[in-house]
């Protein structure tokens, strides 16, 4: 019986730290790991250590989050513990109280809110002093010790609770002025509750993310953001080396502390406090040597600088053995303003976003100070008519002569800027360039060709192998009635022949995003993704809903995961990222890699380009090394080292001789003896040759991502020109139907919405909320009901004392005691008859 | 409230009690008043502290003796009235400005130092050299029986050790007068015991005036000098314990020192007090003729005899076995007296009873009369309750 109990007890302790530790165990094994791969253990190795030491924008992060926390902590500790000894010592109850629920409540505000209106806050005051924003590291530090606070009080404040109130008193007695009484006993008698609030605090500023990301500016970027940032790629590996190692040494100082305040570990206590002495000691020294070296370099050098604003993991940082970008071109500058005669230092604050929806809300809230940002083809529209963007300087550009000429012209717009009154003015005909292409890049369709075989999946192998494959292994093709429409059940399910979802049911991933998901669809039926009709929203609606039975799941990031380890068998994704998976799969599992067309071999998919631009907002003074960045950006050798690293599509052509005419001071053709224009032959060559060797690199991802029209050599017809302006999604902000407010892209959440509901693990979620929510209701009605038995014989009988308003007489006890003894015995009385 | 009942002070008489105790006022209060938030605490009360006396204030939770301590202390100023040491006022004193020192009901030793640090703490705040700390805080030590707990954890010592320790580090100042907030109430009976003579035997040793502050009467009279007894804000009566014992000035502090039976009476004369419908002879005189009076008698000095040599007559209504003596309850003429006796008595049996002169003590009627000193709803368990409580204060 006891051995039973024992088990049972084991068991719930067991299941506890599988449930707190295993998240923690599967990162630290895979930080291990010797690929990439989050699917496979390759072996064990300390790459990603390496990599991560060598990687200097996250340990400028790791760096930054530091410095962040110690000196957040330290102040909201010195703050709380003020505020906590004031709080302890008010006289009037209720003020108090009501001082401790004021504290209190910051923290149980959801972290948004708290984010938001510290960076209005900020705004608004960089407003009123008419400053230029100052987000930065000093906003983020202030909102930090802001939502630290409440912690440290929290956990402070009991302690002078618990203390024993005569403490001070003795000190005062023995002999301490109460200056000397509050620093000789009440302070130590309270560390524990100190020291317990620094650590919150610590971990607490290590840990956030929501509001620095909210209060940071340019150039200041936190850990936690670098992190979530990179997921428009994907989280490196060395990312879990880095969280292993603040794991191991948060639960080191969780041990050290432990220790320390173990009663009986005097002895041991004291070299500890030693140890931490000497490592308190040493990083205030160096943070003060820091300080003290920064403000000596930027006394004597004038420092300029440049804040670019740029999607995670997008951009050739120096890990795995490339060229470090942003170094290079601060090099470069650094070079050509001493030719020039100045010295100057340069400075790229380089810091990274994880979704056009959060780039414009940082910008159209008007913090920042951000020079270069990197949005999407709508998004860059959407801004620039908002008034968001300031036109680019080309003459500042001059590589912008070699810009693939499909995307000449692409992102010239009417000049659009906000007045001083901040309303929005748009010059007709008066069309300036606003960014200048990044990369681009297409959707194409993944599948495991060694699941997908001629005895499990027949007809869908054999669809493959046709070379004529669309989308209709993800979508089964529609069956439309005898006056070629649509047809749907009750429930707005499109019907469709569905052999090949009975093939692949369970297999297939859809992007779980709105704006692609629907966009497959469209593409599929070849609807206009920009003006779709009420009848298309309909068609599409039905055709993902029908989908819906057949998919594994709606996924993003862990599309890596799944293709890789050959637990999916088909999905449609971006045609980088496929190629990143082909080349991370598992052994045992074969990926293969389409672009969806239709039967006449027209293209049916998204094309989306990211594009450089320059923020109405940015600094003035920034301005001309913004342009020079943007020009380096187009130098062959980064932006191939970039479309290596991204594995996107790289925007630019260098093999377009014309681009090479010399021209003089007059901007006139340079002429031979004969009359013909001279051509920078050796750049040409040059050029040419790092051509080659991209195009030796990516091997036969080449042709995968450059040539997504099979028959046609995307470089140069102007085929994805095409593309671009009959199929890129805009920013759907129009009305989707004439004469109505709503707009596509409100229709387009909302079938989202519905879609996402309808679905079968929501019933499972609302039934589980049901139940729990009944079984405390039953709960709670069991307890009162018995409670109420248990009472029934005392309780209406014996009279409750009340507080007895001070003049008027007390009613007589006794009589109303002797009323209600009587009233029991009558009802004994009763219930014996 | 209005009513001056306050018994003056009687300095001078208090040296009477004891020869050692010199009659140099060293602590007076004069006309000290205190009220927090409406409530009067303290109500206009004056007090002498003679050097090298151990005085006690005694009474239940809430009469104002803590106040007192407090205010010469200095950490309770006085709302009216002036604190003088040794003959200065003292109002406006900081707490560490004044030649007392305290120790405190929960000992209120620093948790983060250990034993000697403890006890060395008020001698480091006055930067003596550490030669001198460690000679002192050793004979501190060796006075309070702690040798070789210097490097103690103070959190892991048991409640008398803690005791001695606060002692030492409130002594170790060599303070004119130690003030004393009930420092044995949280140990147990037979430790409290211990510490009495303890107490008792420092006091003598260091010559140190002690106001002592306890709830406990027994305390009071087996450690003091003089014994304060207050109750409502105000002082009853100041005296030696056997005066307070034996000549209680009014029927609360009959009630409060010793177990009384308090009975309404007429002073028919000199020395001639009628009661239960009997006169008695006794030893008091100074009243009016036929003024109504308390009347005390101790339940060990009333003697159980035959029903035909009893003065008063009545009937047992219980018997308690209290190891030396029975303790019964006897129903006279309505009133339930208590008497301590060791014959055994059955319940229900009619005895006599015979109170001798001297055993009869009268008191004028004060505000206390008839609130005390009738045992018909006495019980063991209802005067546990009210010391438990008292205790929590």
């Amino acid at each position: 019986m006891t051995k039973k109990k024992f088990n049972w007890r084991t068991l719930c302790i067991i299941l506890t730290f599988i449930f707190l530790y295993m998240p923690i165990g599967v990162l630290i094994f895979f930080s291990f790991n010797e690929s990439d791969s989050t699917a496979v253990f390759s072996g064990f190795s300390l790459r990603w250590y390496k990599e991560l030491f060598t990687d200097t924008a996250t340990l400028n992060a790791l760096k930054n989050t530091l410095i962040l926390a110690v000196l957040s902590s330290i102040i909201s500790t010195i703050i709380g513990t003020a505020a906590a000894y004031g709080i302890s010592k008010m006289k009037n109850k209720y003020l108090k109280n009501a001082t401790m629920s004021a504290t209190q409540i910051p923290m149980i505000n959801p972290e948004i809110v708290t984010g938001i209106s510290m960076m209005l806050l900020f705004v608004f005051v960089a407003n009123v002093l008419k400053i230029s924003s100052f987000n930065g590291f000093w906003t983020v530090l202030i909102a930090h010790i802001t939502f630290n606070l409440p912690y440290v009080i929290l956990l402070v404040l009991p302690k002078f609770k618990e203390m024993d109130k005569s403490l001070p008193e003795a000190a005062l007695d023995l002999g301490c002025t109460p200056f000397q009484s509050f620093f000789k006993v009440e302070l130590p008698a309270i560390m524990p509750g100190i020291v317990a609030g620094f650590i919150m605090a610590f971990t607490l500023s290590i840990d956030d993310f929501v509001i620095s990301y909210f209060t940071t500016g340019s150039g200041f970027e936190t850990l936690p953001i670098r992190i979530y940032s990179m997921t428009k790629k994907r989280v490196t590996p060395d990312m879990y080396a880095l969280s292993t190692l603040i794991f191991v040494t948060i639960l080191v100082l969780l041990l050290i502390s432990n220790f320390t305040s173990g009663k009986n570990k005097i002895e041991l206590s004291k070299k500890a406090k030693k140890v931490m002495k000497i490592i308190g000691g040493s990083v205030f020294g160096m943070i003060g040597i820091t300080t003290i070296v920064v403000l000596c370099i930027s006394a004597t050098t004038e420092v300029k600088t440049v804040n670019v604003y740029n999607w995670g993991e997008y951009i050739s940082d120096g890990g795995y053995d490339t060229i470090d970008v942003n170094r290079e071109f601060e090099e470069w500058a650094e070079n050509y303003y001493k030719e020039k005669g100045k010295k100057v230092k340069v400075q790229v604050n380089y810091t990274t976003y994880a979704s056009n929806e959060d780039l414009y809300s940082k910008i159209a809230n008007g913090a920042g100070g951000y020079d270069i940002i990197v949005p999407s083809d709508y998004m860059l529209e959407k801004m620039q008519k908002e008034g968001l963007l300031q036109p680019l300087d080309l003459e500042k550009i001059p590589n912008c002569k070699f810009i693939n000429s499909q995307f000449d012209g692409m992102f010239l717009y009417d000049n659009t800027y906000k007045n001083d009154s901040d309303k929005i003015v748009v010059e007709k005909d008066n069309k300036k360039t606003y960014g200048i292409a990044y990369t681009y890049g297409i959707i194409g369709i993944i599948y495991n060709s060694s699941q997908i075989t001629e005895e499990q999946a027949p007809k869908a192998y054999e669809r493959i192998e046709s070379g004529e494959a669309g989308w209709e292994l993800l979508f089964g093709e529609p069956i439309p009635d005898k006056d070629g429409k649509y047809q749907y059940d009750k429930d707005g399910k499109m019907i469709v022949d569905t052999t090949y979802l009975e093939e692949l049911k369970g297999q297939i991933l859809q992007f779980n995003n709105p704006r692609d998901a629907f966009g497959a669809a469209m593409y599929y039926l070849d609807i206009d993704v920009n003006n779709p009709t009420e009848d298309d929203w309909k068609a599409v609606y039905g055709l993902l809903a029908t989908q819906k039975d057949y998919v594994q799941g709606y996924v993003m990031d862990e599309i890596y995961n799944k293709m890789e380890k050959g637990e999916a068998w088909i999905a449609a994704y971006y045609a980088g990222d496929c190629l990143s998976m082909m080349s991370e799969s598992a052994d045992d599992v074969e990926l293969g890699f389409y672009y969806p067309k239709n039967k006449d071999g027209k293209p049916q998919t998204n094309v989306f380009a990211d594009a450089m631009c320059i923020p109405a907002s940015a600094n003035q003074d920034n301005l001309e090394l913004a342009h020079m960045y943007i020009n380096f950006m187009l130098e062959p050798e980064i932006a191939y080292a970039n479309a290596e690293y991204i594995y996107y599509g790289c925007p630019y052509d260098y093999t377009n001789i014309f681009d090479y005419l010399v021209f003089d001071e007059n901007n006139e053709l340079v002429l031979d003896e004969n009359g013909l224009p001279v051509f920078d032959m050796e750049l040409y060559e040059k050029n040419l040759a790092y051509v080659e060797v991209y195009r030796e690199n990516l091997g036969e991802d080449y042709d995968i991502i450059y040539n997504a029209d099979f028959e046609n050599d995307l470089l140069n017809p102007n085929k994805l020109r095409d593309m671009f302006d009959k199929f890129a999604y805009k920013d759907l902000t129009n009305s989707y139907m004439e004469g109505t407010d709503v707009s596509n892209l409100d229709m387009l959440n909302e079938s989202w919405e519905q879609l996402k509901v309808a679905s079968t693990s929501m019933v499972g979620i609302y039934v589980t909320c049901l139940v729990i929510a009944l079984a405390i209701v039953a709960y709670i009605v069991y307890v009162q009901i018995k409670k109420r038995k248990q009472r029934r014989l005392y309780w209406a009988n014996t009279p409750t004392p009340k507080a007895k308003p001070k003049d008027e007489p007390s009613p007589d006890l006794s009589a109303t005691a002797v009323i209600a003894i009587e009233k029991a015995k009558k009802r004994d009385k009763d219930s014996q008859k | 409230m209005n009513e001056k009942k306050i018994i003056e002070p009687k300095g001078e008489t208090v040296a009477t009690g004891e020869e050692n105790v010199e009659t140099k006022k060293i602590v007076q209060l004069k006309n000290v008043a205190k009220s927090f938030d409406g409530e009067i605490i303290l109500d206009h009360i004056n007090l002498d502290v003679y050097e090298k006396e151990f005085i006690t204030l005694l009474g239940p939770s809430g009469c104002g003796k803590t106040t007192t301590l407090r205010i010469i202390a200095g950490f309770v100023t006085p709302d009216t009235g002036d604190v003088l040491f040794e003959d200065e006022r003292i109002n406006d004193l900081p707490p560490h400005k004044r030649h007392v020192n305290t120790v405190f009901q929960k000992y209120a030793l620093f948790p983060h130092l250990n034993v000697y640090e403890n006890i060395a703490f008020a001698l480091r705040l006055k930067k003596v050299s550490e030669e001198e700390i460690y000679e002192r805080v050793e004979e501190m030590l060796a006075m309070v029986n702690l040798r070789g707990f210097e490097k103690k954890d103070v959190n892991l010592l048991s409640g008398g050790q803690q005791q001695r320790v606060a002692i030492a580090r409130a002594l170790i100042n060599k303070p004119k007068v130690l003030l004393l907030d009930e420092p044995l109430g949280a140990l147990d009976l037979k430790l409290r015991k211990d510490m009495q003579n303890e107490l008792k035997n420092i006091q003598r040793k260091t010559g140190i005036t002690f106001v002592y502050v306890t709830h406990d009467q027994e305390e009071a009279l087996s450690m003091s000098d003089t014994v304060v007894v207050m109750a409502d804000g105000k002082i009853q009566q100041i005296g030696s314990p056997t005066d307070i014992y034996n000549e209680p000035e009014n029927a609360f502090v009959a009630d409060f020192i010793g177990e009384s039976n308090i009975i309404d009476g007429v002073m028919l004369d000199d020395y001639k007090v009628r009661f239960s419908g009997h006169e008695f002879v006794c030893l008091d005189k100074g009243f009016d003729k036929n003024e109504s009076v308390d009347v005390v008698v101790r339940p060990e000095d009333v003697d159980v005899v035959p029903l035909d040599k009893g003065m008063l007559t009545g009937i047992v209504t219980s018997v308690t076995f209290k190891g030396v003596h029975y303790e019964i309850i006897v129903s006279i003429k309505d009133f339930k007296w208590m008497i301590q006796s060791t014959d055994y008595v059955e319940v229900g049996q009619e005895i006599g009873v015979y109170v001798e002169p001297d055993a009869i003590h009268i008191m004028k009627k004060s505000e206390y009369s008839n609130m005390f000193g009738d045992y018909s709803s006495f019980s063991d368990e209802l005067e546990h309750l009210s010391d438990a409580n008292e205790e929590e204060e």
